[in-house]
């Protein structure tokens, strides 16, 4: 019974293990350029591991911006929101995945709130209406963005078939997600996508 | 000289800061408060030394397009404290806060007062569309040039005809609500305001034409008007009060603008814009200062290709002063005017380039100016600038180039060209 059951974990843990290759996923635009800020992710067919909420993540205020402009945190993942301006920040998100709001006032002031759903949290501030970002909250243990590269690499990632989603704030495409199936073994993948410029701020003079 | 004036303007805003501070006082107002704290103040001001040729300003008696004075044929070279700002950004809830700034401004003429004071009323939005409002005394959403509380010029020293105009004659007391929301991937706003103590706006434009300087009115202050011919005495003050309710009572009759904003889902963004102050033009106060009936649209384009930053505006409007004659049953002034521009930006590592060219025209059709006082230009702008920290440079040339038959009534050539070259050094601290 109890080797059965050491067996059986052994195959489970063979699953996840890195495998001789790194799974690889490339993300281009149009013309071949890298996109950066893309989130992608892989579902992999019956595999439900969810990603450790453990860790310290942040989305800080600076120079009347949000810092990063992407994040991807764990389901339950508890995020700081420092305000490193001299000025107040009204940070608010009205996102189905997440809303709240937090009255931050000048320099150095911090509160957290933890997001307990997966989905796009789109960020705004109500004082300063062009600054904006977005938190990718996901239950899955494989998902991580682009960097200036266009590049993603899970090495864990398991050899079994199953989807690979790439999410960016201006994809065109419907909920601003693509996806692509995976074969057992492909160890590589390449999305081509367009995205939308990104729009004009409308200025806090008025 | 201008003659010192009561304005209900003043004590309405007065009352309606007043008003704030005693709300935030309870308890539902108690978190966010900062009335007073070097957080809720900062100082800008910009130092200058410009280089300018040809005709004397308009505002040192000359018909000159420019704030700063040439020397005929040569340049005049000279250095400027241009301007000084206190600006006051108390908040009184997380939603309401106000704005009120103390300006210098100097050169040719030295003066000091009050460029804007109003209240902003932001609630949180709760979903895509979002609510907000102002009241007192601003500049309603016209420029696509200038931001920030103390109103400065962003790419270049020298804002377009139009937007100069805006910044002299269009400042009323106004209260004003704006509503936004996103239809699907596309964004919307409406804006809409009525105001009052903008009656004379118009006069400047009519009696100088048009001009292109980062001077703005301030409360209560008065504009030079240019000198006048021997047979034009009499009818109308040496000077203009841009802020002015003419005639009885307070916001007797007052105006409106309204504008709309859509936003589509790539960087681009059209802005409409309708301004009509509804003063009555044959009302004339003890001063000799007329009510100018005057209505303008104005659209404004904006968009960002590769990094490059397009922004136009074009403007067409009408002011009306004096009484109508019969038969012709034209008023004694009845003035069109219009002006568009194009400005485009791009970055280059640190250093932002702008370029501008715009164009300029009146059209006199009333019954004591006709259109013998037409007038047409053109003018053309390069800049640069840096920032570095709290300060920022700018460098600018400018060249216009105008026809005005009102400086043949002096004398003058009525085509006249006029060149400067200028560098800023800013503060925002």
């Amino acid at each position: 019974m109890v080797g059965r059951a050491l067996i059986g974990s052994l195959l489970f843990l063979s699953a996840f293990q890195a495998t001789a290759a790194p799974l690889t996923v490339r993300v281009t635009d149009g013309k071949g350029r890298p996109v950066r800020d893309a989130v992608v992710t892989l579902h992999p067919n019956g595999s439900a591991a969810r990603p450790s909420a453990v860790g310290r993540f942040s989305v800080s205020q600076k120079d009347m911006q949000f810092h990063p402009f992407v994040s991807v945190v764990p389901v339950g993942a508890k995020v700081s929101f420092p305000n490193l301006d001299s000025s107040r920040h009204h940070v608010y998100s009205f996102s189905p995945a997440k809303k709240f709001e937090l009255k931050l006032f000048a320099r150095d002031q911090s509160r957290s709130v933890v997001f307990d759903k997966p989905g796009v949290v789109a960020l705004g501030c109500n004082i300063h209406d062009g600054m904006t970002a977005f938190i990718m909250v996901t239950d899955s243990r494989w998902t991580a963005k682009t960097g200036a590269n266009g590049i993603v690499q899970f090495a864990d990632a398991p050899n079994s078939p199953g989807r690979v989603t790439v999410w960016h704030p201006y994809l065109r495409a419907k909920a601003n997600i693509v996806e692509q199936t995976l074969s057992a073994g492909n160890r590589s993948a390449t999305f081509t996508v367009a995205l939308r410029s990104p729009p004009m701020a409308l200025g806090d003079g008025y | 000289m201008p003659c010192a004036r009561s304005f209900p303007a003043l004590s309405l805003t007065a009352r309606l800061l007043a008003a704030a501070s005693i709300a935030c006082a309870s308890p539902a107002f108690a978190e966010g408060v900062d009335i007073l704290s070097p957080k809720t103040l900062s100082v800008t001001g910009t130092v200058s030394l410009a280089a300018t040729d040809g005709e004397e300003s308009w505002l040192d008696n000359g018909f000159g397009k420019l704030a700063t004075s040439g020397d005929g044929d040569g340049f005049r070279v000279k250095p400027l404290l241009n301007e000084a700002n206190l600006i006051w950004q108390p908040r009184f809830s997380w939603a309401l806060s106000g704005t009120v700034v103390g300006a210098f401004q100097g050169g040719e003429r030295n003066e000091a007062g009050i460029s804007e004071a109003y209240l902003s009323y932001k609630p949180m939005r709760r979903s895509t569309t979002r609510f907000s409002a102002r009241a007192g005394l601003m500049w309603p959403p016209v420029s696509l040039e200038h931001e920030g509380a103390d109103w400065h010029v962003r790419d270049t020293i020298t804002p377009s005809a139009i937007n100069s105009w805006i910044g002299e004659e269009v400042r009323p007391l106004a209260l004003e609500g704006t509503a936004g929301t996103n239809i699907g991937a596309h964004k919307l706003s409406v804006t809409a305001a009525v105001f009052a103590a903008n009656d004379t706006s118009g006069t400047l434009l009519a009696f100088r034409g048009w001009a292109l300087h980062n001077r703005r009115t301030l409360a209560f202050n008065a504009q030079p008007l240019p000198p006048f011919e021997p047979d034009d005495e009499g009818y109308q003050a040496h000077f203009t009060h841009p802020l002015l309710d003419v005639g009885s009572g307070f916001a007797d009759r007052p105006g409106y603008y309204a504008k709309l904003v859509w936003q589509p889902p790539i960087p681009v963004r059209v802005e409409l814009f309708r301004y009509d102050n509804r003063a009555d033009p044959e009302v004339v106060n003890e001063d000799l200062e007329w009510g100018w009936r005057t209505h303008f649209n104005n659209i404004g384009i904006a968009a960002d290709i590769e990094g490059t930053q397009f922004r136009a505006q074009a403007m067409t409007g009408r002011t009306r002063m004096g009484y109508e004659e019969t038969p012709s049953g034209r008023h004694w002034i009845d003035m069109r005017f219009r002006s568009a521009f194009l400005l485009v930006t791009r970055p280059f590592g640190k250093v932002g380039l702008a370029a501008r060219i715009e164009a300029f025209e009146t059209r006199h059709r009333g019954s004591w100016w006709d259109d013998e006082y037409d007038e047409d230009g053109w003018a053309a702008t390069i800049a640069g600038k840096r920032e570095w920290g709290p300060f920022t440079g700018l460098v600018e040339l400018i060249h216009v180039s105008s026809a005005s038959p009102a400086r043949e009534h002096v004398g003058l050539e009525s085509r006249q060209k006029q060149s400067r070259l200028q560098a800023d050094l800013r503060l925002d601290w």
